[in-house]
């Protein structure tokens, strides 16, 4: 039983707070990984956040922060989740300045409103993480979601430049603020970054914009094996060229880089063409931005290499597709699992050759999709419809990769069904210090009411 | 200091490594700020189990502790208050490591910034982040207060280019942060400890990113007739669509000051200069200089010079970096203002630079990173002589609460430290602050660790909160800003 059950009645207590009719018992769609949330509550200013947080600290109920609800199955089965606090009334662009290149957006808003408002005045935010028409600024910022723009621009890290959120204990605290370079006071904007809720409830961010390139053009490069790829890439990492975008595929992946239909049944496989035939061709894409002057000399080096061109329509299609292709993977197979890695990018060959070889161990079909040099690679394990694995062939599987990574080089299983995730530690290993993490979130959660159980701390 | 404190120094680093006489600790009582105070010892750590030692040591006995690096700051982040010790990572300046494969390159703390780069270009390789002081300021100290520098503006600042961090913790524990991989699971505590300012850790090894040297590079030197149109161009540049290397601007008081140090060719004449970088693919290189040249000439440029060979592009650059060391020769004092405003507010905001120096009947010097609002007013006067001491302060706190109404901040890249440590309640809550200090105790729980910097004791936040004109919150009397 929930703490929920035994404390009176916390719909009316909420209910207080942020208004009767936002405040729901919580139906199945909201599951997080199997567990439901009693209530959900929608506050609809920074200070109803904390009003809830502090409430909630008091009862000693646990919270989960939901934005459009893209990545919720991302980590670990909580143990307990009382109340669901949805961020969707947390809406709008508070401030743009086109002239400072500078936008200051509430946690609530998808990203895709976002970028469409940047555009309207030939701005953006070079940033294409998946789903961001549903996503919202402050599940990408918590997620510290990523996509192909990173290799030239960074991770949304890099250009956050200002933080609002609300502790687990109810006090609205903020970092950085509405300029480009600012050391006043500690970074919280890197430390809320990628901790998935765990340690307050995101407000508000601000961000630094840029301008958008007028035109963009994408070479295809296709080679016969993994070595003549990573031959190129080095090529490419030693030349003079820019590029914004450096994706390496598997063969398998181009199965994946398209619309899929719903699958009929969980395991359903369609590749498109016979498992037997299938292609043995590596990719690299390659994608550049400039006048017609730079482009033809990207043209004129990739000459050897480049075995197709995409730009306008074909190439912002290509591209949506490779920000999705874990969630086409996993419209596809719902049984899938799909890792995220940090690797040292000398690492890149080893790790993609190591999702090939453990997944044909393990009954399963491999795709490697991610930037060829960040080493943010993502690695997908399909199951063979013929022969669904046991919950212990994925943690078999996930401990067989782990073992091949390289020095410095970590996995965190994203995805994968919620049966196999009591069988092996979803998050993996990290070089930074376990230790010093938990004394971070214990600083300002200190009843661990944020997202327990989900998260590494 | 204590004999037995002494002793056990020395048994820990050698007796070489220890300085104790009130001559030798009289080089540690300043940085290149305002701030001075004599600390109660120097010790200077060779090796990470060094600084585990003497931290454990400074913890049992409860002594305050002051990380340092080459001294080159410019907030008091390095100086430390009575009675404590230095500790000077100085001796530490090995590059562990170049891993050109991974783009990375393994250094300790002591390591001078430029020595990366020197270290790296055979490789084709540079460390990015290069702050003034490049050739003396080291990558610890760059860590602890997150530095920028001219070229920060397209590529980040320190903390885009630092993936891991060894760190002592005040007790003596030593913990890595990150590693050599773009980013790692769990919290980012690697980036949310840069910028610290020596109050979480001592960092005893850093892995910094190392870019690409560019293509092409090339330098052009816009020169105005009115400040103003070069405030406009810098606007006008950023909104052009392109993002140079580079985008700096010297006021006229300054383009002379610089000549008659060392003769970088900016015209004496004139009423501001802007130096623009660009640099990347050739191709690219050559249409934004032309690009540039004309937004420069559109917003009234007098000329456009573009730097004809390397030997005359360093030479512009000479001038701006070593503009600081320009304005020493003049003036006996001076006091370095670190604001950022929003980009558009740069003409507004050196309008207002220039009333408050007529108003004083104080030189105040422009010379600062323009492409990021990052202003760096130098206010010039005699110590010796009371009234203008206390005017430069006053003009001072003008600037500052000028920076904060347009939403600016009190520091874009020479850290809080000491010097600014009373204007952060005009920047945050009381609530904001709190927050910080519980996540500083998680490093740093009793404050061993560089003590009295940064965020200011909470209790007094609201007794130090007097008269900054149009600021949310304000300095007392007497309070220096």
């Amino acid at each position: 039983m929930s703490a929920l059950a035994e404390t009176g009645s916390p719909a009316r207590e909420l209910s207080a707070i942020v208004g009767e009719q936002n405040v729901a018992a919580s139906d199945s769609s909201v599951a997080i990984n199997g567990a439901f949330p009693a209530l959900t509550v929608f506050p609809g200013s920074a200070e109803e956040v904390a009003a809830v947080l502090a409430f909630a600290n008091t009862r000693g109920l646990v919270v989960a922060p939901a934005g459009g609800f893209t990545k919720q199955d991302i980590g670990g089965i909580p143990e307990q989740v009382d109340i669901l606090l949805r961020t969707e009334r947390l809406g709008g662009i508070q401030k743009y300045d086109p002239g400072d290149l500078t936008v200051s957006v509430s946690a609530g808003t998808p990203f895709a409103e976002v970028q469409r408002t940047l555009g309207e005045h030939h701005q953006w935010l070079p940033y294409d993480a998946a789903n961001l028409e549903r996503a919202t600024v402050g599940g990408c910022v918590a997620t510290a979601a990523s996509g192909p723009l990173r290799h030239a621009f960074g991770g949304l890290r890099d250009f956050c430049i200002g933080v609002q959120f609300a502790t687990a204990d109810g006090k609205m605290g903020k970092g950085g603020g509405m300029v480009v370079k600012n050391v006043a006071g500690y970074d919280l904007m890197k430390l809320m970054t990628g901790s998935y809720g765990t340690l307050a409830v995101i407000t508000r961010a601000n961000f630094k914009v840029f301008p958008r390139p007028r035109q963009t053009r994408t070479f295809l490069c296709n080679f016969a094996s993994l070595d003549e790829t990573l031959r190129f890439r080095a090529k490419i990492l030693a030349s003079p060229l820019q590029p914004i975008c450096l994706e390496i595929l598997s063969p398998r992946t181009q199965d994946y880089l398209n619309d899929p239909q719903p699958a009929r049944d969980p395991d359903d496989y369609a590749p498109a063409q016979p498992v037997s035939l299938a292609s043995k061709i590596w990719q690299i894409a390659l994608r550049a931005t400039g006048s017609d002057t730079i482009l033809a000399r990207y043209k004129r080096e990739l000459a050897g290499d480049a075995s197709r061109e995409l730009d306008g329509a074909a190439e912002e299609q290509f591209w949506r597709r490779i920000s999705q292709f874990e969630y086409t993977i996993l419209t596809r197979h719902q049984n899938a699992m799909v890792l995220y890695t940090h690797l040292p990018i000398s690492g890149v060959g080893t790790v993609a050759q190591a999702v090939e070889r453990i997944a044909s161990d393990y009954n399963f079909i491999p795709a490697v999709l991610g930037r060829a040099a960040t080493g943010n690679l993502i690695a997908a394990f399909m199951p063979l419809s013929v022969d669904p694995p046991s919950a212990m062939q994925y943690a078999n599987c996930v401990s067989a990769f782990r073992g091949l990574l390289p020095t410095g080089a970590a996995a965190e299983v994203a995805h994968c069904p919620k049966e196999a995730k009591p069988h092996f530690d979803v998050w993996g290993t990290t070089p930074t210090d376990i230790t010093m993490m938990k004394a971070v979130k214990k600083a300002i959660d200190p009843n661990n009411i944020l997202n327990r159980g989900r998260f590494i701390v | 200091m204590e004999a037995s404190v002494l002793r056990q120094l020395k048994k820990i680093a050698g007796n070489g490594a220890v300085l104790d006489r009130p001559e030798e600790l009289m080089m540690y009582e300043y940085d290149a700020g305002v701030d001075k105070s004599r600390p109660g010892a120097v010790v200077f750590a060779q090796n990470t189990r060094q600084v585990s030692e003497i931290m454990r040591l400074a913890w049992q006995k409860k002594i305050p502790v002051v990380p340092r690096g080459a001294g080159t700051g410019l907030s008091g982040g390095a100086i430390a208050r009575k009675e404590a010790i230095v500790l000077s990572l100085a001796r530490m300046n090995k590059i562990l490591e170049i891993d050109v494969a991974n783009q990375r390159a393994v250094v300790q703390p002591g390591v001078v910034n430029l020595e990366v780069s020197n270290a790296t270009a055979k490789y084709g390789y540079f460390y990015a982040p290069d702050p003034s002081s490049q050739k003396a300021c080291t990558i610890g100290g760059n860590v602890s207060e997150n530095s920028g520098g001219p070229h920060t503006l397209a590529l980040g600042v320190t903390v885009n280019h630092v993936t891991g961090l060894e760190v002592v913790l005040p007790e003596g524990r030593v913990i890595r942060l990150g590693g050599k991989a773009q980013d790692s699971t769990g919290l980012d505590l690697t980036g949310f400890f840069v910028g610290s300012e020596g109050t979480m850790g001592v960092v005893t090894e850093i892995t910094v990113k190392l870019t690409r040297l560019p293509e092409h590079v090339t330098t052009l030197l816009g020169i105005y007739n009115t400040i103003e149109d070069a405030a406009n161009t810098v606007v006008a540049i950023t909104q052009s669509g392109i993002t140079p290397a580079a985008l700096e601007m010297l006021d006229g008081w300054m383009v002379r000051c610089v000549e008659a140090n060392v003769h970088a060719g900016y015209p004496e004449d004139a009423a501001a200069v802007l130096l623009i970088e660009l640099e990347g693919m050739r191709e690219a290189v050559e249409e934004q200089a032309e690009a540039v040249s004309a937004v420069c000439m559109q917003q009234k440029a007098r000329e456009v010079r573009r730097a004809r060979d390397e030997k005359q592009r360093q030479l512009l650059w000479l001038g701006r970096k070593t503009a600081f060391g320009a304005v020493g020769r003049v003036s006996p004092s001076y006091y370095t203002q670190d604001g950022v405003i929003p980009r558009t507010k740069v003409p507004y905001t050196l309008a207002e630079i220039e009333r408050i120096s007529k108003h004083y009947g104080l030189i105040i010097g422009n010379v600062f990173h323009a492409g990021d609002g990052n202003l760096h007013p130098l206010i010039l006067f005699d110590a010796r002589d009371p009234v203008q001491k206390e005017n430069s302060k006053k003009a001072a706190k003008e600037i500052m609460a000028c920076c904060l109404n347009f939403g600016g901040s009190i520091t874009g890249e020479h850290g809080v430290g000491m010097e600014k440590m009373n204007l952060m309640p005009a920047m945050f809550t009381e609530d904001d602050l709190e927050i910080m200090v519980r996540l500083r105790n998680a490093f740093n729980p009793e404050s061993i660790l560089n003590p009295q910097k940064m965020i200011p004791d909470l209790r007094y936040c609201r007794e130090i909160t007097g008269p900054l004109p149009k600021a949310k919150v304000e300095p007392a009397p007497g309070v220096r800003v």
